[in-house]
């Protein structure tokens, strides 16, 4: 080593990234043949790397004042907690005092490695890929995005959904659709819901929150456990194995307050189902928890499996047309706002999702009972699907994965066709899907009702 | 779970009760050998899978830092080799990582003991170098972004680090020799 000041100063720029590609590849030629060189240049990298491996540990360097006195004995780094409970308590935004003044820290604990078609709202973090993410919210409005963990779990979003990142293990699910990777040695990884909180057990699984109180978890490989169930017990999901909670804390069978026709610009009248006689509702097959006409979300799937599979929904919209002039109706639109489901995934669904709108043109079904329609009794069908004398496909209509983004709009001249000829006031819409899942557990669409607390309700728009 | 891989609770327990004693000197030693950051976390979780791989062929009892050197080298040259747009200067970096990798490997002993002794290095540091030190390794941040935060030009910001990183060293190899020195 010809001149020690200059060997540390080229060994410090080469930790910092400092030099140039010329000049890095000649500073490893020299760390290769000077022995002298070498040692050195592993003493420093050493504690650089030292101090990068224990850096969770440097926060509370802020938190002490300097050691005035000897301290005999050395101090070995705090041992590394390896249970999910306590990987899980770990805080990584503090906020320490230095000098009187408030310093606040962040740490990134993962990166955005992949976001197709996204559109994010609301989010706290940066939504660029690549970006460094520490503690905070993000808001999936449209699109798939990928989370990389530093503990190693791969965190998959659906939009719609809104997840909270707390630490390298753990996240939370406010609302909508994850999916999860996690390798052994993130053990432990953990996503709270609403309801429920999914502790990973090594394994691959979805979680999925609905904006109305209800989780589901899925376990596609391994193991995960479940806390904060009522019971106060935990519960082990295996493989293939799927657990649904609902809180209880859903409004279901609240009155909606009654909305009124709306003039927009452009000559438009929207008349939402929450006016006059109009209601909204769905049905699934078997009947579990019907009448479903009061729930928040009008809920739609379709299932290739087995035939009689219970999973089968389909929904119903009626809109109070008492005060339009329906002959002279030149255009028509049906808007329908896309709420998470807290069903299903839509992985386990193909890239795009088909739905079809059927017109009631058997008026005199027009009445049905949001309170007392059961799976037998919807409108217009029959056990497999709408009922060919009763009704007329209007219009059909795709879902990505990932969501639309944001309300959907169905237009065509079939529609407008279809409300001129009205003849009682009331037009009433059969919603179905088309598309049928790979798995039981694939996702169930949802659309706002009229009884959601924020959604917008299925609106019909007129000119 | 794929089915190569052990599936014994105990050995799933011996496995992370191992990886949990060494998991911050696994790091360092992975940190030590891959410059890129970015690389070097995805190296890391991929030594770990493999080490939980390979655990099966693993002797309990002997040297569990030994055994997984040699693994998490391998895997660096691995890594090294599967980035194509490297070919270039490819036996240069495979030939740093080695000599840099049997260095190390040599003086395994003391580097253990200078980590130990950093912890009371680090307390001994003035209040505004602690600082400048959390915001390096803790917050992540480069030399430019600790330049506007600290209101420094990059240039004060590189030698204050190269400075407080130089006493670091001193103090550990001081701690080394004279344990029960200040």
């Amino acid at each position: 080593m010809k001149d020690s000041t200059q060997s540390l100063d080229r060994i410090q720029r080469a930790l910092e990234g400092l030099l140039s590609p010329e000049e890095h590849d000649a500073f490893k030629a020299d760390v290769i043949q000077d022995a002298e060189l070498r040692a050195a240049y592993v003493e420093q990298v050493w504690l650089h790397s030292t101090l990068r491996a224990n850096s969770e540990s440097l926060i509370g360097l802020l938190e002490e004042k300097e050691e005035p006195t000897p301290v005999k004995t050395t101090r070995r780094w705090p041992v590394a907690m390896w249970s999910a409970a306590a990987a899980a308590c770990i805080t990584l935004t503090s906020t320490v005092f230095v000098f009187g003044k408030t310093t606040t820290v962040s740490r990134p604990v993962a990166t955005l490695v992949q976001a197709e078609n996204c559109r994010w709202a609301g989010s706290d973090l940066p939504t660029s890929v690549d970006s460094k993410l520490g503690t905070g919210r993000l808001a999936l409005v449209e699109g798939i995005a990928t989370l990389k963990f530093k503990s190693g779990a791969t965190v998959t979003m659906e939009a719609p959904t809104t997840l909270e990142i707390l630490t390298a293990m753990h996240c939370r699910l406010i609302e909508g659709t994850v999916t999860a990777e996690v390798p052994v040695p993130a053990h432990g990884f953990t996503i709270d819901t609403p309801d429920i909180q999914v502790v990973d057990l090594g394994t691959k699984f979805g979680v999925t929150a609905g904006s109305t109180g209800n989780s589901q978890v899925r376990v596609f490989e391994g193991e995960v456990e479940i806390g904060g169930l009522a019971d106060g017990k935990l519960k082990r999901l295996t493989e293939g194995k799927g657990l649904h909670v609902g809180s209880g804390n859903t409004s279901l069978g609240q009155e909606p307050t009654r909305g009124e026709p709306i003039q927009e610009a452009g000559g438009w009248t929207a008349i939402p189902t929450s006016y006059g006689k109009g209601k909204d509702g769905y049905a699934r097959r078997g009947d579990n928890g019907a009448p479903l006409g009061t729930h928040p979300l009008i809920i739609v799937k379709h299932t290739d499996l087995a035939p009689g599979a219970k999973n089968e929904r389909r929904a119903i919209i009626t809109f109070d047309l008492s005060q339009v002039h329906t002959p002279s109706i030149n255009e028509a639109q049906i808007v329908l706002d896309p709420e998470p489901s807290g069903y299903g995934f839509s992985a386990l669904v193909p890239d795009e999702s088909r739905f079809a709108i059927y017109g009631l043109a058997d008026e005199t079904q027009d009445t049905w009972n949001e309170k007392e329609m059961h799976w037998s009794t919807m409108p217009g069908c029959n056990d497999d699907g709408p009922n060919a004398d009763q009704v007329r496909k209007l219009a059909e209509f795709w879902i990505p994965r990932g969501g639309s983004g944001g309300p959907l709009t169905i237009r065509g001249e079939a529609l407008a066709d279809f409300i001129r000829q009205d003849s009682n006031g009331l037009v009433s819409f059969l919603i179905v899907r088309e598309t049928g899942e790979t798995d039981p557990s694939g996702m169930a669409h949802a659309f706002a009702s009229k009884e959601h607390p924020t959604g917008r309700c299925p609106t019909l728009r007129l000119k | 779970m794929a089915s190569n891989q052990p599936d014994s609770t105990d050995q799933t327990e011996a496995y992370l009760r191992l990886l949990t004693q060494h998991d911050r000197w696994l790091a360092t030693y992975v940190y030590s050998l891959v410059s890129s950051a970015a690389d070097a976390d995805d190296i890391l979780q991929e030594v770990k899978v493999t080490l939980w791989k390979q655990f099966p062929k693993f002797e309990p009892g002997t040297n569990f830092r030994a055994w997984a050197r040699t693994i998490a080298t391998n895997q660096i040259l691995n890594y090294r080799r599967s980035e194509k747009k490297r070919s270039t200067s490819s036996s240069l970096d495979e030939a740093f990582i080695e000599a840099v990798a049997a260095e190390i490997d040599h003086r395994a002993e003391s580097l253990d003991h200078k980590a130990e002794a950093l912890q009371l290095c680090l307390r001994k540091l003035p209040e505004a170098h602690r600082k400048i030190i959390v915001w390096r390794y803790y917050e992540d941040c480069g030399v430019e972004e600790i330049a506007t935060k600290s209101e420094r030009t990059v240039d004060a910001v590189y030698r204050l680090l190269s400075r407080i990183r130089q006493v670091l060293s001193d103090c550990v190899t001081r701690q080394i020799a004279h344990p029960s020195t200040p």
